[in-house]
């Protein structure tokens, strides 16, 4: 069976092209626009594996990352953050939270930096769920 | 009261991170979620006769401000704060109340518009705008001097001046609500010239007194919620006046309630609070209050 992957981006055009790499490669592709509407696709939707940008309106992909890695239900579920922001902004910001918040949050396997072509994408997603 | 949510309203031209960064202090207060704002107004990017629409301009704008919150957002992120961030092609206020309304700020965060005056005068100003169609409070962001340099403690040392309408009511709970990010507070009162009309000295100063009873009874309140506060009596022209105890005092921003006339009269009468906000050399927050008409 096709396995579903959940784009949360912003961007329309960045949603677009993931999407296309998507269909073309016979995942089938699911959208949100912002970390809030993000996580209740996630609870809709129980998608395989999520593509998670990080400068989002209305909840950023660091709260979103954060609160995954945090529930005990979905603590598993994969996810390739592709974003804009530096990976190493990316660590302090953890780090600055698990100072003000308490507890450790594991670092995300697959972090891609904004641009990247279609095989680098598809290379991540089936490191991922095959 | 407290300030959670800044919307950072940015032309890039008027407002940049040296602006942003002096109102981090308001992490001491509440503040853990900033949201960009860039607005890229149609006329740059519409139709242009024998040129059709400009794409590729509205790319290079977007993208040009995309790069600017990246490395802005990554500096506040570092810090721990939560960041958003929207880019559109449309008008001004517009946007800023679509995004005001999908996001729940607790301050707006805007630069002086530099309209010509008759423009001002047909269209109105972007702030006079504002104050008009939103009920959250407004920060005009100025460059007290010709370098451009913003003052890097902009809570340092505030102004409140206060006519004692319902607005100022509120604007003192909001200010209570950034005590730890207060340094000292001075809280004037302007006088008209007209309530000083008497033969009668003893009137007059009966006058003065009482207005100075009321501001040391507001200053012993704000002690008690432990923000330093001095009182000031002044008399004459409310905007004159406050220009110039904010000079006196080196306030480092002005906080007035805003007006609640109606908006057709502020239009063309003008209100002391849009007055400042647009001409003063400081910068000013502007604390709507409860009743306002539209």
């Amino acid at each position: 069976m096709n396995k579903k992957v959940l784009v949360v981006d912003d961007d329309p055009d960045v949603r677009s092209f993931v999407v296309t790499v998507l269909e073309e490669n016979d995942y089938i592709p699911i959208v949100a626009h912002d970390g809030i509407e993000g996580l209740e696709m996630i609870e809709q939707e129980h998608p395989d594996l999520v593509i998670l940008d990080v400068l989002m309106p209305r909840g950023s992909g660091i709260r979103l990352y954060r609160h995954l890695k945090t529930d005990e239900a979905l603590k598993n579920l994969p996810v390739i953050m592709f974003t804009g922001i530096a990976l190493r902004s990316f660590l302090k910001s953890q780090k600055a939270l698990d100072e003000f918040k308490g507890g450790q949050i594991p670092m995300p396997d697959i972090y891609l930096e904004k641009p990247v072509e279609p095989e680098e994408l598809v290379q991540a997603i089936q490191k991922k769920i095959g | 009261m407290e300030i959670k949510k800044l919307l950072f309203v940015t032309k890039f031209e008027d407002l940049c991170y040296d602006a942003l960064n002096s109102l981090l202090s308001l992490r001491k207060a509440a503040l853990d979620h900033v949201v960009f704002l860039n607005v890229i107004e149609r006329d740059n990017v519409t139709m242009k006769r024998g040129q059709g629409y400009l794409k590729e301009e509205e790319v290079k704008l977007k993208e040009t401000a995309n790069i600017r919150f990246i490395d802005w957002a990554e500096n506040l992120f570092e810090m721990g704060l939560e960041v958003g961030a929207y880019i559109e092609v449309s008008s001004l206020i517009p946007e800023i109340l679509k995004v005001v309304e999908r996001e729940s700020p607790d301050l707006i965060v805007i630069g002086h518009s530099h309209k010509g005056a008759l423009k001002q005068l047909y269209a109105g100003s972007d702030v006079a705008e504002l104050i008009r169609r939103t009920m959250v409070p407004i920060l005009v962001f100025k460059h007290m001097m010709e370098d451009k340099i913003v003052p890097e403690k902009l809570f340092e040392r505030p102004l409140f001046a206060t006519n004692w309408s319902e607005s100022g009511k509120k604007t003192i709970e909001y200010i209570k609500a950034m005590k730890n990010v207060i340094g000292e507070i001075h809280i004037m009162h302007v006088v008209k010239e007209s309530a000083l009309k008497s033969p009668d000295t003893h009137e007059v100063q009966k006058v003065r007194k009482a207005e100075r009873k009321r501001l040391d009874d507001l200053c012993d309140e704000l002690e008690e919620a432990g923000i330093n506060a001095r009182p000031h009596v002044y008399v004459g022209d409310p905007q004159r006046e406050i220009e110039k105890a904010a000079k006196e005092y080196q306030a480092s921003m002005v906080i007035l309630g805003s007006s609640d006339k109606a908006a057709i009269l502020e239009r063309w009468v003008g209100s002391v609070s849009k007055n400042i906000a647009e001409k003063s050399i400081f910068p000013c927050l502007l604390i709507p209050g409860e009743n306002r008409r539209y």
